[in-house]
């Protein structure tokens, strides 16, 4: 009995280096979190729109096919590098973009997007930052892939970098084939 | 003169200053009703800063820090309870947003394995004090 | 030039390293050993000082220097900047881990020498293992060419003292525990056969090792309630737990080993910790550089080195406990004890601690258990830790306030009834006279206050009983951490803070204090322009007790803000006030706090480390005499 009890903090041990080593191997990212939206459906938002004289409505512009969301800013750095996806996402893949700006001056992202090119087909301004609270964006930017039924499948945060766009494109490949 | 454009200058750039200093709660963020503001207080100290390291939002001055801050006291004012708070937040941030972790299903181990513990070192000494017994 | 030779000393070290193993293992000849242990300390030592010259001088072409130094950083920066870094503080290990070796070594004599011998084997191969680390994944001495013109690193908050010194006072600590790891490791393959007494050369080891780990710890919370601009000073980070958990066992160890020396029990016991002490600062050293998890300490993240330091980790852990369950039945006695006597304490104290070290491992890895099998995420905060560690230390601090003054074996109660009553009601007199100058009630704050004077009152009185059958290094460190309860519970349970805007020449009320807001000022420093608001502090009789001036500082240099608290302490309170936001017109944030009895935490630290440092003395002397 007591030579069992002996072998115990070994078998402990050996169990949690076990899981530190899996922790290790596979692909993650420590200071990322999982989205709590996933699979659920987008919360609903009413806010103006930096280009169209009339408010943009969530209900009325989700739900009929795929459609990516991304948050973004003039002031925001990442935003700038990633762009050059977001442009790709709509010019290759031909996919709807909304962009959700951010605490942001509109006048400033008019000239932003003026200067840099603008995939969006839409752009609702979240002057206050309450939108992004409703969709747990803690990080901008961050991208998120909307079904064709208004469900959230995925949500990236940080600049879109090569290996994500590829996934996102992977992802939006089986959303069209579940269809 | 000169002193005070200097000054201005410099309170102009701590402005936008992101970084590592906690300036935490703002004057104008201070609830009039105490208990509301002490509600607040002490939500908050639960809520983490989900771009800091480890802070809660009552610590952190990075400005998604005092958005939840504001956006809590709101709660407040509309009358909502503590736990209607927490489930807000929650639902947009999943249980990471909580220091202090909810009783769930995953965290059962958690929260009984130090009562297990302190079980099991009691029986330990309780054993060990029979056998002095029985010397 | 200078680097390569540095990189050539790091593989002259492993040479002598390996030396020192095969040495210590086969052919036995002390010559070579002790010329394998003096070569590993020396080319360790002149590899740390050769890093610290490429720094001086400023090498760019040292992959290290350019990311971690900079031309203008001052002199002692630049020199404490080595071990501030991933690579450097390895080099600093190092040399720790070849120092203790050398002490190790001087333990050497005819009769001990299939035991010292075993233990340098051991201790040989953790240096073998961390050098392979170093040299193959976390090599400082790797060069860029070309030469930068200019380093990165210039990050103002970590010019500190406080911050430079403590990265070596933690190593003497986790470092130190080394030398009874392989101690245990080695009594247990030696199996008992020649009754060495393997408890009395590991003590020092462990005192000197917890001593510094003590003091190591105190100093960075002191730079944290300094520098952060809260109050706050500990923050139940993953690497503030590692450095924590470390310390509890060593706690425990530094007890249970009197118990080991004076009656041979519980010696499996002792054997486990001294394992576990150093096997949790490893894992600690896994955590914080492996990129499993982030924090504010993690030096930068690398999978690939997390690997390495895991399969280092996993056969060091994996070997040591496993000897442990296989041979340590050979160290169990019948030589049980009451629980009421003084071995009964530290046993009692040695399972508190134990638990609590359980708890904390527990809460730092959590969210990672959950990561790994629900691919979800969840945060374990300071609310999990004080909900479950301080119920735990509660009966742990009442226990130790009677331990000491018990008997070794059975005790009488009812004599120990009688010699505690002048404590208690020390205890209670303290206890309400707090509560009537503070005038603040709360359930945590009763609590802490007895306790504290519990311990004080006890230590205090056995200091002026000069008993000589007890160690004054016990009642100096255990006053110490009478005090440090004070110093927590004061700061936790009876702070008052007032964040208000205001303008020049307002006035606001904290406590029984008035502060004015004299006046904004510019100032330059050598590197930095600031923002400094005068305030004057007035007491109720409207004397100045002091002037304040908290300062908001830019580098140019590096874009980097940093808010300057000022604080002024004193034994009942800090008055502590930070500058925030503001301008000429609409006034500035000021945030004041009154922070009750901080200055206790500090001399309480310092007080347990002096008591460590006579005990260190008084059992070097003991061993040398042996």
């Amino acid at each position: 009995m007591v030579k069992q009890i002996l072998i115990i903090p070994s078998i402990f041990f050996l169990i949690i280096v076990s899981i530190f080593f899996y922790l290790l191997i596979i692909d993650r990212n420590p200071s990322e979190i999982p989205s709590n939206l996933i699979n659920k459906t987008i919360p609903f938002f009413e806010t103006e729109s930096l280009f169209k004289n009339k408010k943009f409505i969530s209900s009325e512009e989700f739900g009929n096919e795929i459609v990516l969301v991304n948050f973004f800013a003039t002031w925001c750095k990442p935003c700038r590098d990633e762009h050059g996806y977001i442009k790709k996402f709509q010019s290759k893949e031909k996919l709807r973009i909304i962009g959700i700006n951010y605490k942001d001056d509109p006048e400033k992202a008019n000239a932003w997007l003026k200067d840099l090119g603008n995939p969006y087909s839409d752009v609702p301004l979240d002057k206050n930052g309450r939108i992004a609270i409703d969709w747990g964006v803690y990080g901008i930017p961050e991208t998120f892939v909307i079904s064709s039924d208004g469900i959230i499948k995925y949500r990236h945060v940080g600049p879109i970098t090569k290996k994500i766009y590829k996934k996102i494109n992977l992802l939006i490949a089986t959303l069209k084939l579940k269809k | 003169m000169i002193n005070k454009i200097f000054v201005t200058l410099v309170s102009f750039l701590f402005f936008f200053n992101l970084l590592n200093i906690s300036y935490a709660v703002e004057p104008n963020e201070i609830m009039k009703n105490k208990d509301h503001e002490i509600r607040a207080r002490n939500i908050s100290k639960n809520v983490r800063c989900m771009i800091c390291q480890n802070q809660s939002i009552d610590e952190s001055n990075a400005p998604l820090a005092k958005d939840l801050r504001v956006l809590i006291r709101n709660e407040i004012k509309k009358g909502k309870s503590d736990d209607e708070i927490y489930f807000f937040l929650t639902e947009r941030y999943g249980d990471f947003i909580l220091l202090k972790p909810p009783l769930k299903l995953n965290t059962l181990a958690l929260w009984f394995l130090p009562f297990v513990f302190l079980v099991v070192g009691l029986l330990i000494l309780f054993f060990y004090n029979k056998k002095y017994r029985k010397v | 030039m200078i680097p390569s030779l540095g990189n050539f000393t790091l593989w002259l070290s492993l040479f002598f390293a390996v030396f020192q193993f095969f040495s210590s293992r086969k052919n036995k000849n002390i010559k070579y050993i002790s010329l394998a242990v003096i070569f590993l300390f020396f080319s360790s030592l002149i590899s740390f000082f050769l890093l610290i010259y490429s720094h001086v001088i400023s090498d760019f072409s040292v992959i290290n220097v350019v990311q971690n130094s900079h031309t203008t950083k001052p002199l002692l920066y630049k020199i404490a900047g080595v071990w501030g870094n991933h690579e450097g503080s390895m080099l600093l290990w190092m040399l720790v881990l070849t120092l203790v070796n050398y002490f190790i070594f001087k333990l050497l004599n005819k009769k001990n020498s299939s035991f010292i011998l075993k233990t340098l084997e051991i201790q040989a191969f953790i240096i073998i293992g961390f050098l392979l680390f170093t040299i193959f994944t976390s090599n400082p001495f790797l060069r860029v060419f070309p030469a930068q013109l200019e380093g990165l690193g210039f990050n103002p908050i970590l010019q500190d003292p406080a911050l430079a010194i403590h990265p070596p006072l933690l190593y003497i600590g986790y470092v130190g525990f080394s030398a009874a790891f392989s101690m245990s490791v080695a009594t247990l393959i030696l199996n008992n056969k020649k009754n060495i007494f393997w408890y009395n050369y590991m003590k020092p080891f462990v005192i000197g090792a917890w001593t510094f780990l003590t003091i190591g710890i105190a100093l960075g919370s002191v730079w944290a309630y300094y520098e952060l601009g809260w109050g706050g000073w500990w923050f139940w980070d993953p690497v503030e737990n590692a450095s924590f958990m470390p310390w509890l066992i060593g706690t425990a160890l530094l007890h249970s080993l009197i118990i080991v020396e004076k009656r041979k029990s519980l010696q499996a016991w002792v054997l486990l910790l001294a394992i576990l002490a150093f096997l949790l600062s490893v894992i600690g050293t896994f955590l914080v550089r492996s990129g499993i998890l982030t924090s504010v300490h993690t030096f930068a993240l690398d999978p690939s080195r997390g690997i390495y330091i895991l399969i280092f980790t996993a056969l060091l852990g994996g070997y040591s406990l496993i000897l442990f369950g296989v041979k340590s039945r050979k160290f169990f006695d019948n030589n049980y004890f009451s629980s009421f006597s003084k071995e009964g304490s530290i046993l009692i104290n040695n399972i508190f601690m134990s638990v609590v070290c359980a708890t904390v491992f527990l809460g730092t890895i959590y969210p990672l258990l959950v990561e790994a099998f629900t691919n979800n995420k969840i945060s374990v905060g300071e609310p999990y830790y004080n909900s479950t560690v301080i119920p735990i230390m509660i009966p742990a601090i009442i226990v130790m306030g009677i331990g000491p003054i018990l008997s070794w074996g059975k005790e009488d109660k009812l004599k120990i009834l009688k010699k505690i009553i002048p404590s208690v009601l020390i205890t209670l007199i303290m206890t309400i006279a707090i509560f009537l100058f503070y005038k603040s009630y709360s359930i945590l704050g009763f609590a802490g206050i007895i306790l504290s004077f519990w311990i004080i009152s006890n230590n205090v009185l056995n200091i002026i009983r000069k008993n000589k059958a007890y160690s004054m290094s016990m009642f100096i460190a255990h006053l110490g951490v009478g005090l440090l309860i004070l110093g927590i519970t004061g700061s936790s349970v009876w702070q008052d803070e007032k964040i208000v805007k205001m303008k020049v020449k307002n006035e606001i009320k904290i406590k029984n204090y008035n502060i004015i807001f004299d006046q904004i000022v510019e100032i330059k420093g050598i590197n930095y322009i600031a923002v400094r608001g005068n305030f004057l502090v007035r007491d109720d009789e409207k004397k100045i007790i002091t002037k304040l001036k908290p300062e908001n500082r830019f580098y140019p240099i590096t874009n980097i803000f940093t808010s300057e608290a000022s604080i002024h302490s004193n034994l009942f309170r800090d008055l502590y006030i930070v500058l925030g936001e503001g301008n000429m017109t609409n006034g500035w944030v000021v945030r004041i706090y009154y922070n009750p009895l901080v200055i206790w935490i500090w001399i309480g630290s310092l007080l347990i480390f002096l008591g460590g440092i006579v005990s260190l003395n008084t059992n070097l002397k003991k061993l040398l005499k042996w």
